[in-house]
């Protein structure tokens, strides 16, 4: 495992078995051990510190996306990586498309890793569609993340009467059709690329994998579920601190749409980055991660 | 003749691939005049603008959420499936290749992509996906004709029988019971017969739905008991339903047969009845059963019109009932059940027919067949 190579330190090894116990700190039932659900979404854990950080990818490509940006935080926070199901190195057969039909159940699924991983007052640094996931898990798991770190959000990606997400309808539809009928290109075909990487041999592994390769109807729900999210009532009631990152040029999130979240979000502040595109996490990683640690 | 040597600023404009060059923030930088011919937009309008003016909606978001982030983790990525807008708007098919270009310090300069027009391939991709949902739609189709065989098994099985079985009942008490006069008595043997052969029609079509319909049939093969008594009780039924009929049965087994008994007798029963339907009435029938060596036999011979040629292909079939007055036949089942049950033995199933006779042969190996080495 990626991070688990890299670091000496225990704390970064999965929990021994019988970790935790049955039964949560937050008292909610666990219907799997924690090692089973830490297993199933293919969670690493690195670094060292009092408070743990974990970060969430987004639509398209796994944990890797994170890596140039949670690297930097090893040294003083445990850091916690993980891929939501059918996607990275998953348990995609735990997938349901009934189950998974709405954000809802990801937020979910970002609880019980935080309980497989007794988290309190934990950070959560979402990125695109995961910073609405981290909202909806601090709304029913208000303990487990004080802070809300929201790269890219968006609660609503189509337009609405007085809301301007972006999107039209019929935009999203053609998304839609174009996963459906492209997913030869985009997912199941997407060929393994071997990056010149002498320095970083424990990447080889990982590559013959590619980062972005998801099951084609899994990404198909996953975007189903994303773009046609409609989030804005919840903002109200995210009772943790958060941090909105903007970019400069975003067309799936738009500036207006971030300033939107920071105005709904009871207690946020507000970034507008410099970098542009989707992706600040790997375009801009220093910059992200400046933001980040002032915020933290 | 010109100077053959490349010149690597045409090959740039003219190579059969369109080439485009962005930089980190998105914009195109540079682009070859394949790319701008493909696109019906002169190279120099292309320079500025943003590839995502390039790509159709889909394709756009694709582009954030997978080629972007793909190119920074790996450097570059092959084979994308792209649609690029035409200045009329027109979507083209493209596969594209890209790779960042990088500063020797890691720092991102630009990134070039190469793109292919993918009209067939795409074509093609689509014939796949169509191909791959009526594949699925059909599986299902066959699942549920599965479930549907199931439930008609258990009708034929159950729902047909229990009131057959209760109207022979009733007939039976009636004979046995009931004064009755003798036009009632011609009734009742009537209705017997009736329900015999309702009965035997029911049995019929259970073998068809449990065979043809459903995994092939099922034999229960032993070599523990003798055959021979078996084959004598159908010879001695079939006698007693036409007693008009002759049959000349030479039945020679000396050896243990690997079979099912029922099955085989069913088989023997089948071909009789066909020999009795289509042989001439005045004919003796032949019924021969013999082991010789590793194979079991069993021919029906009888006399009469040969059986054409064209029908012949079709005898085994099921629901073929060739040229003779429905009321006589059955569905046309016998001679297909009666193949297939030689196929379930390992046997076969042959007919030969000439001006002299009409031959029905089953043959099949005597012992059980040698279990392969592995398991």
């Amino acid at each position: 495992m990626l991070f688990q190579e890299r670091s000496a330190s225990p704390s970064r090894s999965l929990p021994p078995q019988g970790f935790a116990a049955e039964v949560s700190l937050l008292g909610g039932p666990m219907l799997f051990s924690p090692d089973a659900v830490l297993r199933r979404h293919n969670v690493n854990i690195s670094g060292s510190g009092e408070r743990t950080i974990l970060f969430a990818h987004g639509f398209g490509c796994d944990q890797t996306m994170w890596e140039p940006v949670a690297r930097n935080f090893e040294r003083d926070f445990r850091v916690v990586l993980f891929d939501y199901l059918g996607h990275g190195q998953s348990d995609a057969t735990a997938y349901s498309a009934e189950r998974y039909a709405s954000l809802e159940a990801y937020a979910e699924d970002v609880i019980e890793i935080g309980r497989a991983l007794d988290l309190r007052g934990a950070v959560f640094v979402g990125h695109s569609v995961s910073a609405m996931i981290g909202a909806l898990a601090s709304i029913r798991a208000p303990e487990m993340f004080s802070d809300l770190v929201m790269v890219g959000p968006s609660p609503r990606y189509i337009d609405d009467e007085g809301y301007r997400g972006g999107f039209s309808r019929e935009q999203v539809d053609e998304l839609l059709d174009f996963l459906a009928a492209n997913h030869l290109g985009w997912s199941a075909a997407m060929a393994p690329a071997i990056m010149g990487n002498p320095d970083r041999p424990e990447l080889g592994s990982r590559l013959e994998n590619s980062f972005c390769r998801t099951d084609p109807a899994i990404a198909r729900d996953f975007a189903r579920a994303t773009f046609l999210s409609d989030n804005r009532g919840d903002l109200a009631a995210v009772p943790a601190r958060a941090l909105v990152l903007q970019c400069s040029e975003d067309i799936i999130a738009p500036v207006a749409v971030g300033e939107y979240v920071h105005a709904a979000l009871p207690r946020s502040e507000y970034r507008l980055l410099h970098a542009t595109g989707h992706c600040p996490n790997l375009s801009a990683p220093e910059e992200v991660t400046a933001a980040i640690r002032e915020f933290v | 003749m010109s100077d053959p040597a490349e010149d690597l600023e045409d090959l740039y404009e003219t190579a059969p691939c369109g080439y485009v060059s962005i930089s980190p923030d998105g914009r195109i930088v540079k682009a070859n005049r394949t790319i701008a011919d493909w696109l019906g937009r002169p190279a120099d309008t292309l320079v500025g603008m943003r590839v995502h003016d390039l790509l159709g909606f889909g394709g756009r978001i694709a582009f954030e959420t997978h080629l972007a982030p793909l190119l920074r983790m790996q450097g570059h990525v092959h084979e994308i499936a792209l649609e690029l807008l035409t200045a009329d708007g027109e979507k083209v098919p493209a596969i594209a290749n890209a790779a960042e270009k990088r500063a020797a310090d890691g720092h991102h300069l630009f990134t070039r992509l190469t793109l292919f027009r993918a009209v067939d391939r795409r074509i093609y991709e689509q014939t796949l996906l169509e191909a791959r949902a009526k594949a699925e739609a059909e599986t299902k189709a066959h699942q549920e004709a599965a479930l549907l065989r199931e439930q008609f098994i258990a009708v034929l099985g159950h729902d047909l029988r229990n009131p057959l079985a209760a109207l022979a009942a009733g007939v039976r008490l009636l004979g046995r019971k009931e004064k009755l006069s003798d036009r009632g008595l011609a009734i009742l043997g009537e209705m017997n017969g009736s329900i015999g052969r309702a009965s035997a029609l029911v049995d019929d079509l259970l073998d068809l739905a449990r065979g043809s319909l459903g995994g092939g049939f099922v034999v229960d093969r032993d070599a523990d008991a003798p055959l021979t008594p078996a084959l004598e009780q159908v010879v001695a039924e079939v006698r007693s339903i036409t007693p008009e009929r002759a049959i000349e049965a030479s039945i020679r087994i000396d050896e243990p047969v690997y079979c099912d008994r029922g099955r085989i007798g069913q088989l023997a029963s089948n071909l009789l009845a066909n020999a009795i339907t289509h042989g001439s009435p005045d004919r003796p029938i032949s019924f021969v059963a013999a082991t010789s060596g590793d194979l079991f036999t069993l021919s029906v011979a009888n006399a009469g019109t040969p059986i054409p040629k064209d029908v012949m292909k079709r005898l085994f079939q099921p629901f073929f009932r060739g040229s003779v007055r429905r009321s006589r036949n059955g569905l046309g089942l016998g001679l297909y059940i009666a193949s297939e049950i030689a196929k379930a033995h390992g046997g076969r199933l042959d007919v030969s027919s000439t001006e002299e006779e009409t031959r029905f042969t089953f043959t099949m190996p005597r012992s059980k067949p040698v279990a392969p080495p592995s398991e």
